[in-house]
């Protein structure tokens, strides 16, 4: 009887575990299985490019998530990071090519051939990351207002500010690529600090919004909106107030997230992030972040991101076509939606958190 | 609950405490990434078939990426192959600047790199770089025009169509068109500048509008002869597309000699187009890598400039045959 006892213990647990933890359970047996398959996917050096590739895309999702919890979707991310990238590179860069910037509209005016506005400061790099975080926050604060003040449906704002944010960020830079960046800002992806840099950044963002969203009532007030607004409205929250916030933070991780691709990619490109959007909502979705509100945690933002990562970089390595990546990524977005939900209508709703 | 933290947590910091060394084991078999920015122009496509073929042809297992324009897809491919433990490392950049980035990730590996035909912006990286002299090749393409303005005895507006300012084989083409033009200046009147970003839509649209303003543009040189459909869309309904012995024809001419240029030639709409060679480009690129593969090279480091031939209306007859458009034209193997 103890035997039994102890045996259906273990069962529920596991049960408990798979229902609380599908996505991440999924995972690391993904990850176990392409060890297995793929020799060179377990090697130090892949271990390597999944962080490199994991930490910036997490910041784009739990920039989402905050959105996502309060039934919205945010499709400017791209254009915020392509807007605060050119921004930054524009006053941090050390030098900059007349021929190929004299009919950019920040020439002589932010950035000139001696370099940016900033270039030679003791606090380029710094101010210059400061203004990138401050052009996402404005950027998402746009969004909030007129998803929660003018009314607008979500979509269709941020559609609307992706095409016109993008625009802006080519056309203040006539499309050029800004380079000759400082070494220390190229250094934030490319340097560790015991661990990589992005890793410090982005985790502890992540820890911050974790308790932001457990243990603070504003963290409340935010599923709280998403759940029913009305209900919420009713309740003395000001719903208007927690939508913008949770715009502004979308905006903000946005931001973070083009700080880290540009260092990376050691220039500021006015195309930066365009096809990201779809790996952000896959990895969000893939999660179990509900695209209707209410229900996300950042351990599923996690769960959902390195699910995405660990995929992308495991149909590289099988050397499949660009074509078929694409794809099978598409396909396993699909599944993943799919069984998540069926899994959450199963077990009749579940915890919304 | 807390099982559930657990497992989190030991998959994300086990995940990234791991770093250093490497492993597996190679083959015996070369193997070798080709990393490509896209396939959207005949002269990519004529890139990628010469190069893939021809690593075939020496028995290299050759690993393709096409990272659809964008410049971080790119490096995270080229990572990945990296981390195949990969003998060598051909790409076709998206832009100069990645391109340096890029080698920079390969010089840390310790593979051999090699660049085609898109220069890496700092030239002092470590790379096998093959490119071809694109400011002669394109002066020597103006020359033969501005000759045939010169010989019917009027001045021309002339207009070209830039490529994209953030590649340096568009600046050196554009100045090899400026080269060109200041040796004869009383020829013509001010230039007409029309950007194209290499982007088809955009070039139709910008030259479509510089028409409209300069309706005398009877000279025009293009960047890359890719280009050329979205030009024969503006002048064909304005009669302006005809064979040189019509008194209407615009004095045509371009860069990279693709199968199109081939066609428009033998029927003396285009008269000139400076031509990359292609075949020798893939060829040298690849003898170079294979022999520094070969000696344990870690980071080679050669410019081999590819000094092109100007294909014009005078010698099409004998010189079509070494022109890359014209042989995949031939070979059946470019949609006629």
């Amino acid at each position: 009887m103890n035997d039994f006892s102890a045996t259906t213990s273990l069962m529920h647990g596991i049960q408990q575990l798979l229902r609380r933890n599908f996505v991440l359970t999924l995972t690391v047996g993904y990850f176990i299985v392409m060890s297995a398959l793929l020799p060179a996917f377990a090697s130090s050096r892949n271990l390597a490019n999944l962080s490199s590739n994991f930490w910036p895309l997490l910041s784009l999702v739990i920039g989402q998530l905050l959105v996502m919890i309060v039934g919205g979707i945010d499709l400017s991310q791209s254009s915020i990071m392509a807007l605060a990238s050119v921004c930054g590179a524009s006053l941090m860069c050390q030098s900059a090519d007349p021929v190929v910037f004299a009919k950019a509209p920040l020439w002589n005016i932010v950035f000139s051939e001696q370099g940016g506005f900033l270039a030679g400061s003791v606090f380029a790099v710094s101010a210059a990351v400061a203004v990138m975080l401050t052009v996402g926050i404005l950027v998402g604060f746009f969004n909030g207002f007129a998803v929660a003040y003018l009314k607008m449906p979500p979509f269709i704002v941020t559609l609307v500010s992706m095409m016109f944010f993008s625009g802006a960020a080519i056309y203040l830079t006539a499309s050029e690529n800004i380079t000759h960046l400082p070494t220390s800002f190229t250094a934030i992806a490319q340097k560790r600090v015991l661990l990589p840099i992005p890793v410090w950044i982005v985790a502890a963002s992540a820890i911050v919004v974790h308790i932001i969203l457990q243990h603070t009532a504003f963290g409340k007030k935010l599923y709280a909106v998403g759940l029913n607004a009305k209900a919420a409205l009713i309740s003395g929250i000001n719903v208007p107030m927690v939508t913008l916030t949770a715009f502004t933070l979308s905006g903000f991780f946005a931001a973070l997230g083009s700080v880290i691709y540009s260092a990376r990619l050691e220039g500021g490109r006015p195309t930066l992030g365009q096809d990201l959007l779809l790996d952000v909502i896959g990895a969000a979705v893939i999660g179990g972040i509900s695209l209707f509100g209410g229900r996300g945690r950042v351990r599923d933002a996690c769960a959902g991101a390195l699910f995405f990562t660990l995929l992308a970089n495991s149909l590289n390595l099988m050397n499949l076509s660009f074509f078929i990546v694409n794809i099978v990524k598409g396909g396993v977005i699909l599944l993943a939606a799919a069984v998540d939900a069926w899994r959450v209508g199963k077990s009749g709703g579940m915890s919304k958190r | 609950m807390k099982r559930g933290k657990y497992l989190f947590f030991a998959v994300i910091v086990g995940f990234f405490l791991i770093s250093g060394g490497s492993c597996g084991k190679k083959e015996k078999q070369l193997t070798i990434c080709f990393s490509f920015q896209d396939l959207e122009t005949e002269f990519w496509v004529g890139a990628h078939k010469a190069i893939t073929e021809e690593l075939k042809a020496r028995g290299v297992r050759v690993i393709e990426r096409n990272s659809s324009q964008d410049a971080n897809r790119q490096l995270e491919q080229v990572r990945d192959a990296i981390a195949q433990q990969v003998d060598g490392i051909i790409i076709i950049p998206q832009d100069g600047q990645s391109a340096n980035t890029i080698i920079g990730e390969a010089n840390r590996a310790g593979i051999p790199i090699a660049v085609f035909n898109r220069p890496p912006a700092d030239s002092s990286r470590n790379a096998i770089v093959v490119l071809a002299d694109n400011k002669l090749i394109a002066e020597k393409a103006v020359d033969y025009m501005v000759e045939k303005a010169a010989a019917s005895g009027r001045r021309y507006r002339p207009c070209i169509i830039v490529g994209d300012l953030g590649d340096p084989n568009s600046i050196a083409r554009r100045d090899g068109f400026y080269a060109a033009l200041a040796k004869r200046p009383q020829l013509f009147k001010p230039v007409v500048e029309v950007p194209s970003k290499w982007d088809a839509g955009t070039t139709l649209a910008n030259f479509e509008a510089a028409i409209q303003a300069n309706p005398d543009i009877d000279f025009v040189f293009t960047s890359s002869d890719f280009l050329y459909p979205q030009l024969r869309s503006v002048l064909e309904p304005l009669g302006k597309w005809t064979s040189d012995a019509d008194p209407r024809h615009v004095i045509l001419g371009g860069v990279d000699g693709d199968s199109f240029a081939c066609r428009m030639m033998r029927e003396r709409i285009i008269d000139a187009t400076g031509v990359q060679d292609l075949f020798f480009e893939a060829r040298s690129l690849m003898d170079e890598l294979l022999r520094a593969i070969d000696n344990g090279e870690k980071q080679p480091k050669k410019w081999i400039v590819d000094p092109g031939f100007t294909l014009t209306l005078d010698n099409y007859a004998e010189r079509a045959v070494d022109m890359w458009g014209c042989v995949l034209l031939h070979r059946g193997l470019i949609s006629r």
